[in-house]
């Protein structure tokens, strides 16, 4: 347990008299492809938001990296190496898709309000690194264009390139294909394998079973905010308590 | 040239100052404000305290107004982390009139008298006037636009546009938005207490009713009717507001009736500012620097 | 001690009328209507002009001034908010800001109101009144009569009718009520008529408690105001009458009890700061209620 990158262990949220995630046991290996896949509503995203720490957590407690990281900021998670991206898509609008993957490469600078003043944000070598960044996620082509106008297909890239851009050990998709095309949802997932294959541990949450299924070498399963399976796709999808959940 | 021209160029520089300071915060940093004259404020008092009580000279007085104006502004930024948007605005209106009581109920600072006799700037035994004092305020604008250019250049520029767009995607990708926030009103309001020293000098004197609501109001509107979130669109805004009861003189007594519909309509049809990145003036401006570049 | 109680209770009632009318409009449109406070003032010239060049009473001359008010509300919607319902959120302010300006600067007019405050004396045809130790002058009471009248239209409206509904399913989501067919543009004007009207009774029956109307009359009372309605919990009517108390009495009470230390306007900036600092949505943060 204490050498996975990540690991939550008794990870319980509450609103009020709901509870969102109840008891929540969970790793995450190095190098690998997590799926986390459960009917609407079963709190996937509130796990996202906890574990990113933009939701504080009622109970339990989350190691991330060697370090017990439950009640750090999410902007010092971040720096720690935590990156994700958004159910809805939070690629920042008004900025072009080249200075969206620029601003995650400033996150070394973030730390404090002078080193901020230090670096500048474009020029020579992070030019360099923002084309080959852009490149891996087939925006090169888009790259002066301004977010806003861009399809929202286009735009979960943008937020993923710039989630991967901070250079992180750990990134936290929240459903990537939700809207793609087929063909689109492919790509994605060529382009998800070759994150991993650079290095980056990643957790999947995805609604669409197939796309999870295909892209996740070991999933969890969340149903009303508890986990009740876990194992390679093949197992778990024939998981009784599974089909189950998903068809009753 | 006229010494009220001057007069009037010298206080649009001031207030260009101000609009781009408030810039800062609200077109780039998001954070809406209409308390920035409290700022302006505390700028003009520092120096008129400076000047005519402890005799300070130039530059320390315009020093010591950035300095204490940014450092009350960074208080001011930490309320402004508990509340968002319209709220936030109520608290700022709410601040802008707590310092004017201030300024108001201080025997120190004149109260309602204010303080008179501040003296002109000098600078190695020649006092600055009319046209030196233009010349000396255009210099301090033109440098803080440059500057601000550079700032926003810089990894803090995008932490500001970052926090502007998206709070939680910003500290997704590690920037602290609280302090963001504080820097930015420490930064902004800093800005605003060089334009109160500059006016105060200009003036002479300060009073606590020019530091409140409706100078707030002002230069809030300058910002937004210029463009904001954009370098040039502050700087415009200031130019036509501050020098239009000066335009519209002629009208007299109805300046205020047309300046108040200007403002209505202008701000219904170019919503993002006249320099705002789609703006009808914007786009003329393009086409025509593009025609002149083209033209041998 | 007495005499502080009525004190409170009046401007209260004031802050009340004020104030449930701002929150009304705000919770549906999610405007600042800074230009509220102008209505209040148009409200107060309206009754005045009325009640002297008529042959009437005061109360004819109020409710006249609240017509007045309530169609200028909803003049300014459609000359103003209408256009800007859906831009960035400094530009609706504005345009209120701007309307704001042209109606103070009208009314500073000679053929207006001038620059000087005008008096307003109208006998309310009320008695005294005495409860207990606190003493009621008919000004008073038809300022505490009329805003529990208007309070109970406005919880009526909100409570009982299709019309309430409708206004909070247009505060809920504009866009949403829009296309399930709530009668969009006509609920908005009712709730802008209605809001508007309010300020107009307001600003009548401060006029005639302090015997002066005057051109900037609305100024001081539009920071009030919001102050109230933030207490309260944008949108919140209830809110709005409990916060508008809340400040009476914090106002009243520190003014008398503390001297002339403070301006009693700051006072209220001061408290809405600090209730700010612990409770960011207010007293009652929620919707219409």
């Amino acid at each position: 347990m204490s050498d996975a990158l990540l690991a939550l262990s008794g990870l319980s949220r509450r609103f009020g008299g709901l509870r969102a995630l109840e008891d929540v046991d969970l790793e995450a290996r190095e190098g690998e492809i997590l799926g986390l896949i459960g009917p609407n509503g079963a709190g996937k995203s509130t796990l996202f938001n906890c574990l990113s720490g933009h939701l504080a957590v009622s109970a339990g407690r989350i190691r991330f990296a060697g370090r017990d990281v439950t009640r750090l900021a999410a902007a010092r998670r971040a720096r720690l190496g935590m990156a994700r991206t958004f159910q809805l898509g939070k690629a920042f609008q008004s900025m072009t898709v080249r200075e969206n993957v620029a601003a995650g490469l400033g996150i070394a600078a973030y730390g404090s309000f002078w080193r901020s003043l230090a670096g500048r944000a474009s020029g020579g070598a992070r030019d360099r690194r923002s084309n080959a960044i852009l490149e891996r996620f087939d925006l090169r082509s888009q790259a002066g264009a301004r977010v806003r106008e861009l399809p929202m297909g286009v735009q979960r890239r943008v937020e993923a390139a710039r989630a991967f851009a901070t250079g992180p050990r750990l990134l936290l998709l929240d459903e990537p294909a939700a809207g793609l095309t087929h063909g689109e949802a492919e790509a994605f997932a060529g382009m998800v394998r070759g994150v991993r294959d650079a290095g980056v541990t990643i957790i999947v949450i995805e609604h669409n079973m197939t796309f999870a299924m295909r892209l996740a070498e070991r999933m969890y399963v969340l149903v009303d905010g508890r986990i009740i399976a876990e194992g390679p796709p093949e197992a778990v999808r024939a998981d009784p308590a599974v089909v189950d959940a998903y068809l009753g | 040239m006229d010494a009220y021209l001057i007069s009037v160029m010298t206080f649009i520089g001031i207030w260009i100052i101000m609009a781009m300071s408030l810039n800062l915060l609200v077109g780039y940093a998001g954070q809406v404000s209409i308390g920035h004259a409290a700022f302006f404020g505390i700028g003009g008092y520092t120096v008129a305290v400076a000047t005519v009580k402890m005799g300070l000279p130039f530059p320390i007085d315009l020093v010591l107004a950035a300095v204490v104006s940014g450092i009350l502004g960074g208080f001011l930024g930490l309320p402004a982390l508990r509340v968002r948007h319209d709220f936030l605005v109520l608290a700022t209106i709410g601040i802008n009139f707590i310092v004017v009581a201030v300024f108001q109920y201080t025997p120190a600072l004149g109260g309602a008298y204010g303080i008179v006799g501040i003296p002109p700037i000098a600078i190695a035994g020649v006092e600055l006037l009319g046209l030196g004092m233009l010349l000396l305020v255009a210099a301090i604008a033109v440098a803080l636009f440059v500057l601000k250019a550079l700032l926003l250049k810089t990894w803090f520029g995008v932490r500001l546009i970052a926090i502007r767009e998206d709070e939680d995607a910003a500290a997704a990708i590690g920037i602290n938005v609280a302090s963001t926030k504080i820097w930015a009103f420490v930064l902004a309001c800093g800005g605003a207490g060089i334009a109160g020293a500059l006016y105060a000098r200009q003036l002479g004197s300060v009073f606590p009713e020019n530091f409140g609501f409706v100078e707030s109001v002002t230069v809030l509107t300058m910002v937004v009717l210029g463009g904001a979130g954009t370098l040039i669109g502050p700087v415009i805004g200031a130019i036509i507001l501050g020098g239009l009861p000066e335009y519209l003189r002629f009208l007299h007594e109805w300046r205020y009736v047309i300046y108040g519909l200007l403002l209505t309509v202008l701000v219904i049809f170019e919503r993002d500012g006249l320099m705002g990145p789609e703006s009808r003036l914007r786009a003329l401006l393009t086409r025509l620097l593009r025609r002149a570049a083209a033209e041998p | 001690m007495a005499e502080t109680i009525t004190n409170i209770v009046v401007t209260g009632c004031l802050y009340t009328l004020i104030a449930m009318g701002l929150t009304m409009v705000y919770g549906m449109l999610r405007v600042l209507h800074i230009v509220h406070a102008g209505v209040f003032a148009v409200g107060a010239a309206v009754g005045l002009v009325v009640f002297q060049t008529l042959p009437v009473g005061f109360w004819p001359a109020l409710f006249a001034a609240m017509l007045a008010s309530g169609a200028l509300g909803v003049a300014i919607y459609h000359i103003g908010y209408r256009w800007v319902l859906d831009a960035p959120r400094g530009t609706p302010l504005l345009v209120s800001i701007g309307l704001f300006i042209t109606l103070q600067s009208l009314l500073e007019k000679p053929f207006l109101l001038g620059a000087y405050a005008s008096a307003f004396d109208a006998p309310v045809g009320l008695p005294r009144v005495q409860l207990g130790a606190l003493a009621f002058t008919p000004a008073q009471i038809a300022i505490v009569l009329s805003t529990v009248a208007a309070s109970g239209v406005v919880w009526l409206v909100l409570n009982r009718t299709r019309l309430g509904l409708s206004w909070r399913a247009l505060s809920e989501d504009m866009n949403m009520a829009r296309s399930l067919g709530v009668a969009t543009q006509r609920a908005v004007a009712l709730n802008m008529f209605l809001g508007s009207a309010m300020a107009g009774m307001a600003g009548v029956l401060v006029a005639v408690y302090e015997n002066a109307v005057s051109a900037h009359m609305g100024e001081v009372v539009a920071y009030k105001a919001f102050v109230v309605v933030v207490l309260g919990g944008l949108g919140s009517v209830l809110g709005a009458a409990i916060a508008a108390f809340v400040l009476a009495a914090f106002e009243i009470g520190i003014s008398t009890y503390l001297g002339g230390l403070f301006p009693r306007d700051a006072i209220g900036f001061a408290v809405l700061i600090v209730i700010l600092l612990f409770m960011p949505t207010g007293l009652l943060g929620r919707r219409f209620d």
